[in-house]
């Protein structure tokens, strides 16, 4: 059952607007932050028992600098270049209608994203926008944070929202007279061009995150929370079909809205006879597609010598399928769940649990004023993200695993 | 999968955790009985270490929500500004 849609734009006003006087009106600018110039290159490899798989290389470039009175701007870039082959059609695995073929394709996106930050001793405020843009996509997105420190720094109470006016490309179905008519999109060379048989469909996106941390004691850290977001618009992936019957193959059909909730609580905690801290989170989560998950994650770091920095990460997910899902098998043989059908992974019911460690080396001048940096940073992190999928039929069922190899470099004046 | 055991054991949680937060709340809206609770500004030696982050560097955050989000059905929980360590 879905809620009456929330008025996000008096939600985020009525609880932004105080902590933002509150953030303008508090004591006098703290000490600027420092100014820092970052890169970073990950490089994603999903492999496919099947075809080639999936691989993502992606660039980050960030830059941030106080321009004084507790004003900073910040600025950056980033790019996802992504290659490798995916089924067209979702089906069954195996069996005499297996589908197996798979389409081999190419991406390229950007995103260029710049902001501003106010930062006062007890309070602060931040605001950014972003754009990015693909083939067949295309995204405006602006950001707001507040945070408010209360009683000595012993609590901070903090918010953000941010609304995106997306543009996805499909194929033009107004002909369509049922879902089981639609086509699917089968190339992005005529997106946003003015084309018969090309359409561009819109899709909204409002997040409202809130937090209070709490410092419980002088090695602990505490903090809960809640997200809410909703999606209104198209949805679908517009070059996936799904074999409904054993006959049609109509373009993916998944709601046009959805609402997510969350709430999480984080913690970490100081272990200083070892030089060495642990962070754990928890999340659950629930939607409007009746998907549900649980998830934990925990990170222990620890200090080794003076330059190195150790951190090991473990991570859990769990979720039950979309109300809507049904494997290719049973797509086949049942036909779909209601009026909706998707080949989506990640609306199936599915597990996945990442194993990794980052190894940082800090470099940091003893006497800073003779230095021209106050801190270097470069690191290397290695995750094996493992999935776990119901069935052989079920969505990528093929691709069970993903390597994460991540290196960045950070400077600090 | 036990989903349906796991959420409403998890419902559960989440009712105790709230029950929790109300009277956290409670005793930190009192302000005599606040400083009961103040951890002292020469005591946040460990907390201003970077490890006790709860959040990632923003850079290394986004790479990994950019992930994640595309491989999971759920969002949400990666935290909003602040931190809770009054270092500033």
């Amino acid at each position: 059952m879905q809620l009456r849609r929330p008025t996000f734009g008096t939600l985020a006003a009525t609880v932004f607007v105080p902590l933002a006087v509150l953030a303008l009106s508090a004591a006098p600018a703290r000490a600027d932050d420092p100014t820092e110039a970052s890169a970073r290159l990950t490089f994603f490899r999903e492999p496919s028992t099947d075809n080639k798989g999936i691989t993502v290389i992606h660039p980050q470039v960030d830059a941030a600098s106080p321009i004084g009175g507790g004003l900073g701007i910040a600025a950056g870039w980033e790019a996802d270049a992504v290659s490798g082959a995916t089924p067209a059609v979702f089906g069954p695995h195996v069996g005499v209608d297996a589908i197996t073929s798979a389409t081999q394709f190419h991406d390229f996106r950007q995103q260029v994203h710049g902001g501003f930050t106010y930062n006062r001793p007890d309070a602060g405020i931040g605001a950014s926008y972003a754009y990015g843009w693909e083939n067949d996509y295309k995204s405006h997105s602006l950001s707001a944070t507040a945070r408010d420190d209360l009683y000595d720094h012993n609590f901070t109470l903090a918010l953000s929202y941010s609304h995106n006016w997306d543009s996805v490309c499909d194929y033009n179905n107004s002909a369509a007279v049922t879902p089981a008519d639609l086509h699917p999109l089968t190339s992005s060379a005529h997106c946003f061009k003015t084309d018969p048989y090309i359409a561009t469909k819109p899709l909204a996106i409002d997040a409202l995150e809130t937090s209070l941390s709490w410092t419980m004691t002088p090695r602990l850290v505490v903090q809960g929370g809640g997200t809410i977001q909703v999606l209104d618009g198209f949805q679908s992936n517009p070059y996936r079909s799904v074999l409904v019957g054993s006959i049609r193959e109509p373009q993916e059909h998944e709601p046009t809205y959805r609402q997510r909730y969350a709430v999480f609580a984080r913690a970490a905690y100081a272990f200083p006879q070892w030089r060495a801290s642990g962070v754990g989170m928890a999340r659950l989560y629930e939607d409007s597609w009746e998907v549900q998950a649980v998830t934990g994650d925990v990170v222990v770091n620890k200090y080794l010598g003076p330059v190195m920095l150790l951190s090991l990460r473990g991570h859990y997910h769990l979720q039950s399928g979309a109300s809507f899902y049904r494997n290719g098998e049973a797509y086949r043989v049942l036909g779909p769940a209601g009026q909706y059908w998707t080949g989506d992974r990640e609306l199936s019911p599915m597990s996945n649990y990442l194993v990794g460690g980052r190894m940082a080396f800090l470099r940091r001048p003893q006497q800073e004023r003779s230095s021209w940096f106050a801190e270097m940073e470069a690191d290397v992190k290695y995750e094996l993200l493992v999935y776990h999928v119901d069935s052989v039929d079920a969505p990528n069922a093929d691709r069970p695993y993903a390597h994460i190899l991540q290196a960045s470099f950070a400077l600090r004046f | 999968m036990h989903s349906a055991s796991i959420f409403s054991r998890g419902k559960r949680l989440v009712r105790r955790l709230a029950l929790v937060a109300i009277a956290a709340a409670a005793v930190a809206s009192n302000g005599c009985a606040a400083s009961k609770w103040t951890v002292r500004p020469h005591q946040r030696e460990l907390l201003a270490d970077r490890i006790m982050s709860l959040d990632a560097i923003g850079q290394e955050q986004a790479a990994e929500q950019h992930i994640l989000e595309n491989r999971e059905g759920a969002v949400g929980g990666n935290g909003t500004a602040g931190g809770g360590c009054g270092c500033n």
